[in-house]
């Protein structure tokens, strides 16, 4: 039902500003993107109107599904292992044990450092030949390892995943700051009452932060599915593109030229992210862990 | 009535006196301007180039001090800057001057009105300092949109004093042999060859598979398409280069460190490239610079002997411009650059091969590998261009994910070449 509202008008002007940001910066470029995508385009000659063709052509591509599928597992990883990381974390120097303020900087760290250079180091640590992984694992075991951790379908996507999903420090903030606004007296109350820690933390705790949790992983999914740098760093997307996200893949069609068909993933890549974020929504965001709506 | 026109020509002149300072500062600020020229540049950073390159653009702003003055732009990575010049283009906004790889898809440039057509000006005698052969390549119908200005020759590249230990004079002629020496090298706890697949275009692989290529098909190999069988048989030699311990672990998924770190840590014997890597290895390994020898790869069976890969590796090119200075500022440029003083400095100071004619004096000193790579262009059977000159870049791209499965054992050598057909579609 819309509601009447004397102050429309400046309702309206007020809004313009960033409706027409909105327009120009998101809507004209999907727009543009989805044209593009029904294109035969080499970035140089004029485009050519091919319909669905270049949809057609990438879904017959292993590649697409291997990638769509990568991203998803991406959006999974983070959304999941490194947000329950980051939840438990916080939950646990929320409770400020020992060194708990050092520890916070020290898992928050590793934010404020270049991701190219993080994923340079991992590259480092992953390597077959000298790398600080097998050496360890030969130190640990006392046999030889020289697993190449980026180089085999086995290992190539998890390595990635990993060194990611671990760096947990900006989730991990977010969600310490809602649970220290939480009034201790809530925790005294159920303390009286006879609740144990772990009553504490899944019965007041988790639901007063669950808004937040669930924004988090919906940042967080956001970043798996258009996930670009590690991989692109790390592997390239191999080995024979068993890495390969949406992302790279519109990355390598453009280094083709072959911009309509990199089109054609940009436009997948937004549908995909819209169904796995709405769904994440809709399952987890509606309803509080009180019960009550959202 | 009166009152308006009392006004309107208050107005009018109040304009004109407003005016007249902009409208004669524009005059004298145009006979005064400065054309300014945008280079997004790869030679720049690290690049062996880089310094002799700087110093020219350096010279030739202060020479034309006030009138023309190119600006670097900083591109250190040669598979971004690819990308963020086609970025700019498909944009409409076409950088000033610029460096192309010369390949199938360079081709699209010339279509529509994006670069400069330099024909004109190289028959009215800049021209003269180019190969007529080289300008003929780079024409297209009647067109020359791009200079060509770096060439290459790609040798097989192997540490004489590793090959020597291992009990081999000099480099094997046959696949036959060459199998022996890497179990022999092997044996010394030596890595025969440095590989990798990771990459825009698995450059040292790619480069190895164009070798083998052209012992196995001929001069014309590229002619042939690619259901043709000689590419299963190449396949099926490098793939054995990936077997058995015959290149690193890390070759699958690495990048141009891992096989040019492994040659110059004398931890592979064998290495393939350019002569623009002859500054690196001279600055960062001299005993491996010392040992160095350069060779054509062994014939395969039944195959051609002494072929080499050569192709023109970068071309220089301009956006169109309506304005006709900026257009003369930008050939003064380009021809500055070909000038043979400058190609030199720079083939000098890189060991870089140029397109531009120059010749070395008697008191030039001349490095000693690149006089290497000038023997090996000379001694060859004939010259291939390198894979990733004759096919579009998709076919190229998928090189490196096809070579992964296949030396991961996902796929043969049959399906390798499948794959590379299917992006050739």
């Amino acid at each position: 039902m819309l509601v009447k509202n004397k102050n429309w008008k400046w309702i309206i002007i007020f809004m313009l500003p960033l409706a027409a940001m909105y327009i120009t910066f998101f809507i004209y470029p999907f727009g543009f993107v989805f044209v593009s995508s029904l294109m035969k385009w080499n970035g140089i000659s004029p485009m050519e109107f091919i319909g669905f063709q270049n949809y057609a052509k990438l879904f017959r591509a292993t590649t697409l599904q291997i990638s769509v599928r990568n991203n998803v597992i991406w959006a999974l990883s983070l959304g999941f292992l490194q947000i329950g990381l980051a939840t438990i974390i916080a939950f646990i120097l929320a409770r400020r044990p020992r060194f708990w303020k050092s520890l916070r900087t020290v898992y928050f760290i590793p934010k404020v450092i270049s991701g190219v250079a993080i994923a340079m180091l991992w590259k480092a640590v992953y390597n077959a030949e000298y790398g600080a992984l097998n050496a360890v694992l030969s130190l640990i075991t006392g046999q030889e390892w020289s697993h190449n951790w980026l180089g085999e379908f086995a290992t190539a996507l998890p390595a990635i995943i990993a060194q990611e999903v671990m760096y947990i420090g900006y989730f991990m903030i977010i969600i310490l700051a809602g649970v220290m606004s939480i009034p201790t007296s809530y925790y005294e109350a159920a303390e009286i009452d006879g609740a144990s820690v772990w009553q504490q933390e899944t019965l007041i705790t988790l639901p007063v932060v669950w808004g937040i949790i669930v924004t988090a992983m919906t940042l967080a999914m956001a970043y798996g599915l258009r996930h670009f740098e590690a991989t692109f760093l790390m592997t390239g997307g191999g080995p024979g593109h068993s890495t390969s996200t949406l992302a790279l893949m519109m990355y390598d069609k453009i280094g083709a030229r072959k911009l309509g068909q990199a089109s054609t993933i940009g436009t997948i890549l937004v549908i995909v992210g819209f169904i796995v974020i709405v769904t994440l929504n809709q399952t987890l965001g509606r309803k509080s862990l009180t019960g009550e709506d959202q | 009535m009166k009152k308006f026109t009392v006004f309107s020509i208050v107005l009018i002149v109040l304009f004109a006196v407003l005016a007249m300072p902009v409208v004669a500062g524009g005059q004298q600020e145009s006979e005064k301007k400065e054309v300014v020229l945008n280079w997004p540049c790869i030679w720049v950073g690290e690049d062996a180039k880089a310094d002799a390159v700087a110093d020219i653009v350096a010279e030739f702003n202060e020479k034309h001090a006030g009138e023309i003055k190119v600006e670097i732009e900083e591109m250190p990575s040669y598979d971004i800057y690819d990308k963020k010049i086609l970025a700019q283009i498909s944009g409409g906004q076409v950088p000033d001057i610029f460096t192309l790889k010369w390949n199938p898809d360079t081709k699209d440039f010339y279509s529509g009105d994006i670069l400069v057509d330099f024909s004109d000006d190289l028959a009215g005698g800049w021209g003269n300092r180019f190969d007529s052969s080289i300008v003929n390549e780079v024409t297209i119908d009647g067109q020359t949109k791009v200079v060509p200005y770096e060439m290459a020759i790609t040798p097989i590249w192997y540490n004489a004093e590793l090959f020597a230990e291992a009990g081999f004079d000099g480099f094997p002629e046959t696949y036959d042999e060459f199998w022996d020496a890497c179990e022999a090298l092997k044996a010394n706890d030596v890595t025969p060859t440095s590989q990798m697949t990771g990459g825009a275009n698995a450059w040292t692989s790619m480069l190895w598979y164009s070798h083998i290529m052209a012992s196995v098909g001929g001069p014309d190999i590229w002619d042939k398409p690619l259901s043709d069988p000689a590419y299963v048989e190449g396949a099926e030699i490098l793939k054995r280069l990936y077997s058995n311990g015959n290149t690193t672990k890390d070759a699958i998924g690495g990048g141009p460190a891992i096989p040019s770190g492994h040659y110059l840590a004398e931890r592979t014997a064998v290495f393939c490239n350019g002569p623009w890597f002859i500054g690196n290895i001279r600055d960062n390994a001299p005993e491996v610079y010392e040992s160095t020898e350069l060779t054509s790869a062994p014939a395969a069976a039944g195959g051609d002997e002494d072929a080499q890969v050569g192709f023109i590796q970068t071309v220089l090119a301009s956006g169109a411009t309506d304005d006709p200075a900026k257009r003369e500022a930008a050939v003064t440029f380009l021809q500055y650059m070909s000038e043979p003083e400058n190609v030199k400095r720079i083939s000098m100071d890189s060991g870089a091969l140029m397109v531009p004619k120059f010749s070395f004096s008697a008191s030039d000193e001349v490095d000693p590998l690149q006089k290497k790579f000038v023997e090996a262009q000379e001694n060859a059977s004939f010259v291939v261009s390198h894979m990733a000159g004759k096919f579009p870049a998709s076919v190229v791209q998928e090189f490196g994910a096809a070579l992964d499965q296949m030396a991961l054992g996902k796929a043969s050598p049959e399906e390798f070449v499948q794959m590379l057909e299917a992006a050739n579609e």
